[in-house]
């Protein structure tokens, strides 16, 4: 009986590895080829033999996407168009996600669900009237005007996924600090944001990616240098300039080694939130 | 201590943090930054589906009432890309559920490394779609795909083939790509709900006899329920609304095969410039997303009682 229920278990592992495995190796090895293929000479690619590891490593690729094309402006713009996006989302998003998780008020469910309802409307139906309204404005091109249009389906974001860390810190600390005679709003500064300092990281994180990757909103709202993103501006490049698949490769792996990096660092708290706001909602 | 003057302004701010006009406070800003960039839009997009809106010929101007959704009926490439969109969201996810479970329930069992192993599987989920769609077009290339090499070399394929422009394959092939990239969304959500499920029922089952089959069917199931609807409502909303992976592989290529509704009101957009039409394809997958996320909520909360 214990032998074969031992067995089983032993059975049992070497599945749970076996999937394990197979599923890194399936998430995994489409970034590792394009990162070998980054380290390839031209000759090592277009080959008649698959070459399958550098015969020869080059960074030639790397210097090419950063001195040959506009990338290094494309980055910048990104990088602008992504901060303004995590800083509208935080000012405005934070006090909000604080109000659902402490006050209660009329209307509290209904405002909430409509945040959550925000995500169903179709991108491009939001896209077109937005490109009216913004080159009413003279926001087309502008790095602002993008940051404010990533608003519309990154802010509702944000606050639930905030909200989801408020509730979970302790009320009883703040009950006190307001007993010592503290204010809502000292108590607010004071205690609440402390405490979920790691859970705002992490949604400022997980919008600031979001941003940092979108392409449809950006190919709409951007038309020229001044705002245009990476991800529209490495597209237009392989349309436009057939680039070499080697240069592509490495400005795919510029492009997403902050990603990495960043979700690296914070991907225990984000997946925690992620799935607290997911599954409660 | 700080200076009488820098308090003045924050105490008053306390003390309006007593009223109770407080949490419209709080609410106001991202209350208005949404109603400019998301309700007013929305709005003006239903006007803009019942009017003619060209920039490239801005003198046609004006209410046409239901001319673009007349004009729908008999448009060739609406009903491909309808039945399309059908296809590609549930063949996607029916993968991505069933990937995403496989790799929760093994995730679950907490064997030594499991925290390395999450944290690889979930990265395809944070990648963006521009790069996703690039590194599986050089996976797939014709002439330079280590696919098809590997595919030759174990004789499954005589030749390379060219995975999406042959119209038979590319649905497929897109349809491989998209799962790569989503299913992670999906183990996370199962994960998070398995380990919701408390221990003790199966003990309880255990006892009761049991085997891991039924307890899968009779506990592991029912209690994953919540979660799964959850999943799997945002997961269609976000594919029938994203056009980006499409646009990158194939531009709803060859011909009109991977032609689905986002992409086709993106492209009527984007190069035609015809914003009325595109306008009324985006109100009706609005539509369409609404009549599917109510009829299935209801389904599955039928089910359970």
């Amino acid at each position: 009986m214990l032998k074969t229920s031992r067995g089983r278990r032993r059975m049992a592992d070497v599945l749970t590895y076996a999937v394990l495995l197979t599923m890194t190796f399936f998430c995994l090895a489409p970034i590792v080829w394009m990162f070998l293929t980054s380290l390839k000479t031209e000759a090592d690619i277009v080959t008649s033999q698959m070459q399958y590891l550098p015969a020869r490593i080059t960074f030639e690729n790397y210097r090419a996407i950063w001195t040959q094309s506009n990338f290094p402006v494309l980055i910048t713009n990104s990088l602008v168009v992504t901060t303004i996006t995590v800083v509208i989302c935080v000012l405005t998003g934070t006090l909000a996600a604080y109000a659902f998780s402490r006050l209660s008020f009329k209307g509290r469910e209904k405002l909430m669900l409509g945040y959550l309802l925000v995500r169903m409307f179709p991108a491009v139906m939001v896209i077109i009237p937005l490109f009216v309204m913004m080159r009413t404005v003279g926001l087309v091109d502008s790095r602002f005007g993008l940051a404010l249009a990533y608003t519309s389906f990154l802010l509702p974001l944000f606050v639930w996924m905030l909200k989801g860390f408020f509730d979970a810190a302790p009320k009883e600390l703040e009950s006190a600090a307001r007993i010592d005679g503290s204010t809502r709003l000292g108590a607010m500064v004071r205690i609440i944001l402390p405490l979920a300092r790691n859970g705002l990281v992490a949604s400022s994180v997980f919008i600031a990616i979001a941003a940092w990757n979108e392409f449809i909103f950006a190919l709409m709202l951007t038309t020229g240098q001044g705002s245009r993103t990476w991800p529209v501006g490495l597209q237009l490049m392989v349309g436009e300039f057939q680039l070499p698949w080697g240069v592509l490769a490495a400005g795919g792996i510029l492009s997403i080694l902050p990603v990495v990096i960043l979700f690296a660092i914070v991907q225990r708290a984000m997946v925690q939130g992620l799935t607290a706001g997911a599954v409660k909602g | 201590m700080k200076s009488v003057l820098h308090r003045g302004p924050l105490a008053k701010l306390g003390d309006l943090s007593e009223t109770r006009y407080w949490v419209y406070l709080l609410l106001f800003p991202s209350l208005i930054l949404l109603l400019l960039v998301v309700a007013y839009p929305t709005l003006y997009g239903f006007v803009i589906s019942v009017r003619e809106m060209r920039l490239t010929r801005p003198g046609l101007n004006g209410w046409v009432g239901t001319k673009h959704y007349v004009a729908m009926l008999s448009d060739r490439v609406f009903w491909i890309s309808l039945k399309n969109t059908a296809i590609w969201v549930t063949a996607a996810i029916a993968l991505e559920v069933a990937m995403g479970f496989v790799a929760a329930v093994a995730l679950n069992r907490n064997v030594p490394g499991t925290k390395l192993f999450g944290v690889l599987i979930l990265l395809p989920y944070f990648l963006p779609n521009v790069v996703a769609g690039h590194m599986w077009a050089l996976l797939l290339d014709p002439r330079l795909g280590v696919i098809n090499d590997i595919l030759v070399k174990v004789r499954i394929l005589s030749s390379y083939k060219a995975w999406f422009a042959d119209p038979a394959t590319a649905m497929a092939a897109t349809i491989v790509v998209e799962a790569w990239h989503g299913f992670p969304f999906f183990a996370l959500l199962f994960l998070a709900g398995l380990k919701g499920i408390p221990e003790d029922l199966y003990k309880a089952a255990a006892v009761d006899g049991a085997g891991p089959i039924r307890q899968f069917r009779l506990i592991t199931v029912p209690m994953l329920r919540t979660v799964i609807t959850a999943a799997v409502i945002l997961r269609v909303i976000s594919l029938v609304n994203s056009p980006d992976l499409l646009l990158v592989l194939t531009g709803g290529g060859p011909g009109n095969a991977t032609q689905v509704l986002s992409l086709y009101a993106f492209q009527t957009a984007y190069r035609e410039f015809n914003f009325g039409y595109a306008g009324a394809l985006a109100v009706v997958m609005f539509v369409i997303l609404m009549v599917f996320a109510t009829l299935y909520i209801r389904l599955t909360r039928v089910s359970k009682d």
